[in-house]
């Protein structure tokens, strides 16, 4: 064995993550550091940041300055981060309820054909979202595909007024995440034995109680993860709030590209996100806890 | 004797539209009677788990009909059959705990919950379950599964408890044990048993009727001991136990004894059922364990047969030898260590085979 090698264990172990290490310090930590740096900062005008210590940032998120200088609270930015919670907990239900009974069919297909359909799930992600956020407005619009035919058959004589909407937004949301919820669906649903299927229906449940008491139970920590992977980057898009909300109803990840793109208030930009990341933090100790509460329950195997 | 399964005339045949048809029952009729240890067993692929499916209601049948107690099933859903399934690798939930498992069947039914309480205390105990009622399914051995897959089949009183080879999954010992205490609960619950397996041993342990199947078919139907000593087929004698098989041919009879011809000049006797002339082409079929093995003794050889063992296995409480008897015919007998634990004879001995004109019998082909 080569000398320049560690001794202990625990070295050589630290030597064989470093590479993985370094990849998440230099493009994930570093920049989280100096975002975080940067909402303790005073914004720079032109862009940037002065090295000027403040809490303005965070007290903007509720505050305000009125006329006279004092300090006031101001609901606005509050309000978008609580459209922002309402929208994607919206999003995330609706992709729940499409996704669970593709996830669910898609499992009772014989094996050869499911990689196929999987396949086909997946099959969004090689085009850019936001192209394909785009042909929702194409969709939705005024005389776009809905209302043409409907307009053009006199069943409404005026623009239905799709877009522009948070249900245009929560459609958006739900199109661009629906993969999401129902990989790991699938993925916990596929290792289910389809013979307690027929226990469960041998013990008198209906099909509603089969799928209530074992299948939904059962593929819980699928579920979990896909509501965690979908609410999570729901909270921060801004595709889909810009374009198909028309930049009128912000959401928080539109709120942060627009700090640091036009309003120029970086520190600001960065305070809302150390506010998302905290959220995000927060949900995902959660999910630990209750995957770590489940296995407790179930005993080892 | 009431009737409580009522199979008339079943066909199944699993994707009958394409190509790959596989007919699973051809045209089967059996009755199983109210409060009977009934057994299905057949080799694997014979179609008994497939009669046991369609009982359930898990499968549809193709052709003919199954009435429980006088009454039309076809058209129930599994959860509206008052039977219930002992599943081979018990498919018990889980997610839930033992107790939670076994109540699963009240629940569905709306039983009032205190009833719920008392049933399951009641099972689980009738299962020797009762203190690992909190427990979950993968806590437990593969005994202890079964005895909750068992109490939970049984928690909701079902008409009809219906077992796929719940014992397969056990070893030697457990499943010896689990015999008699299946055996016991189902005189001490009076429920109607449909059991499967492949093991002959225990269907003729366990069962008050066994019926045989193969490829589809009822072979035969009948006692434990009907089963083993009298056979319809080659089929059944070689399924059910060690068995020797003769083919010869009749070469002469009289009112009590059929004299048949096996290999070139051997000749053994049978009793005449009455059913054979001279010149059928016979199959005779002879149990090991009634073959006695003795010295050979040229003197005084009335009755005996001469021969010479050509292999034994020896199994502890007795050895299997395998005879020579010339004219191209082996048999398999048995005989038992002598008290000092020593064989009665070696590779090579020369031996007496003697049996009575009783113990073989001639098969319907």
């Amino acid at each position: 064995m080569s000398d320049w090698l560690p001794k202990s264990a625990a070295g050589r172990r630290w030597l064989g993550l470093a590479p993985s290490y370094f990849v998440i310090g230099i493009f994930m930590l570093i920049p989280m550091v100096i975002m975080g740096v940067f909402s303790f900062l005073e914004p720079n005008p032109y862009g940037g940041v002065k090295p000027i210590g403040s809490l303005a940032a965070y007290i903007k998120i509720a505050f305000e300055y009125d006329l006279e200088d004092k300090l006031v609270f101001n609901p606005g930015y509050l309000n978008i981060i609580f459209r922002s919670f309402q929208l994607s907990f919206g999003a995330t239900l609706l992709c729940l309820i499409f996704g669970f009974p593709v996830a669910y069919y898609i499992t009772l297909q014989p094996e050869n054909r499911r990689n196929f359909y999987i396949y086909l799930v997946t099959i969004p992600f090689w085009t850019n979202l936001l192209i394909r956020t785009f042909a929702w407005i194409i969709i939705l619009g005024r005389g776009g595909v809905i209302e043409a035919p409907l307009l053009a058959t006199g069943i409404i004589d005026d623009s239905l007024r799709m877009m522009y909407s948070d249900g245009a937004i929560a459609i958006g949301l739900t199109y661009s995440y629906l993969p999401l919820m129902v990989l790991p669906i699938y993925a916990s649903l596929e290792k289910l034995d389809f013979r307690l299927l027929d226990a469960a229906s041998d013990l008198y449940a209906n099909r509603f109680e089969i799928m209530t008491k074992v299948v939904i139970p059962l593929s819980k920590p699928g579920i979990i993860a896909g509501c965690i992977l979908v609410f999570i980057p729901c909270l921060g898009a801004f595709i889909a709030p810009n374009l198909l909300g028309g930049g009128k109803k912000l959401m928080l990840g539109s709120l942060v590209q627009f700090q640091f793109a036009s309003a120029r208030n970086w520190p600001f930009g960065g305070a809302l996100s150390m506010l998302l990341l905290s959220v995000v933090i927060i949900t995902l100790i959660f999910y630990a806890r209750a995957a770590k509460n489940r296995a407790a329950m179930e005993g080892s195997a | 004797m009431t009737t409580a399964v009522d199979i008339r005339g079943v066909t199944k045949i699993y994707s009958p539209d394409s190509n790959q048809a596989v007919k699973a029952l051809d045209n089967v009729s059996l009755t199983i009677n109210d409060n009977e240890f009934f057994t299905l067993l057949g080799p694997s692929g014979c179609g008994k788990t497939t009669l046991l499916r369609l009982i359930a209601g898990f499968e549809q049948v193709s052709g003919g009909e199954i009435m429980l107690f006088d009454e039309e099933i076809e058209n129930l859903e599994p959860n509206r059959r008052p039977v219930n399934t002992v599943f081979q690798h018990y498919a018990l939930f889980p997610h839930m705990t033992v107790a939670n498992n076994v109540a699963f069947g009240l629940e569905r039914l709306k039983k009032p919950k205190p009833e719920i309480k008392a049933t399951v205390e009641r099972v689980l105990t009738l299962v020797k379950m009762k203190e690992l009622g909190d427990r979950r399914p993968n806590q437990l051995s593969g005994g202890q599964q079964q005895r909750v897959a068992l109490a939970r089949a049984l928690a909701p009183s079902p008409k009809v408890l219906l077992l796929d080879e719940p014992l397969s999954a056990l070893d030697l010992k457990l499943r010896q044990a689990m015999r008699e205490e299946l055996k016991q609960l189902q005189r001490e619950t009076g429920i109607t048993f449909v059991f499967v397996t492949h093991d002959q041993e225990e269907a003729l342990a366990m069962s008050d009727r066994i019926a045989v199947m193969s490829n589809g078919e009822i072979q035969q139907i009948g006692k434990p001991t009907d089963i083993y000593e009298h056979p319809v087929n080659r089929f059944v004698a070689d399924f059910i136990g060690d068995t020797n098989f003769l083919d010869g041919e009749i070469v002469d009879l009289n009112d009590d004894l059929l004299t048949c011809r096996i290999g070139a000049q051997s000749l053994f006797e049978t009793e005449n059922s009455g059913h054979h002339k001279v010149g059928d082409q016979v199959t005779l079929f002879l149990r090991p364990e009634k073959i006695m093995l003795s010295v050979l003794d040229q003197e005084n050889d009335s009755g005996n047969r001469p021969g010479k063992v050509k292999n034994l296995v020896y199994l502890g409480n007795q050895a299997a030898y395998t005879v020579d008897m010339g004219d191209g015919i082996e048999l398999t007998a048995q005989a038992r260590p002598r008290e000092d634990g020593e064989l009665p004879f070696a590779i090579g001995d020369p031996i007496a085979v003697s049996f009575s004109a009783r113990a073989l019998k001639v098969l319907a082909q």
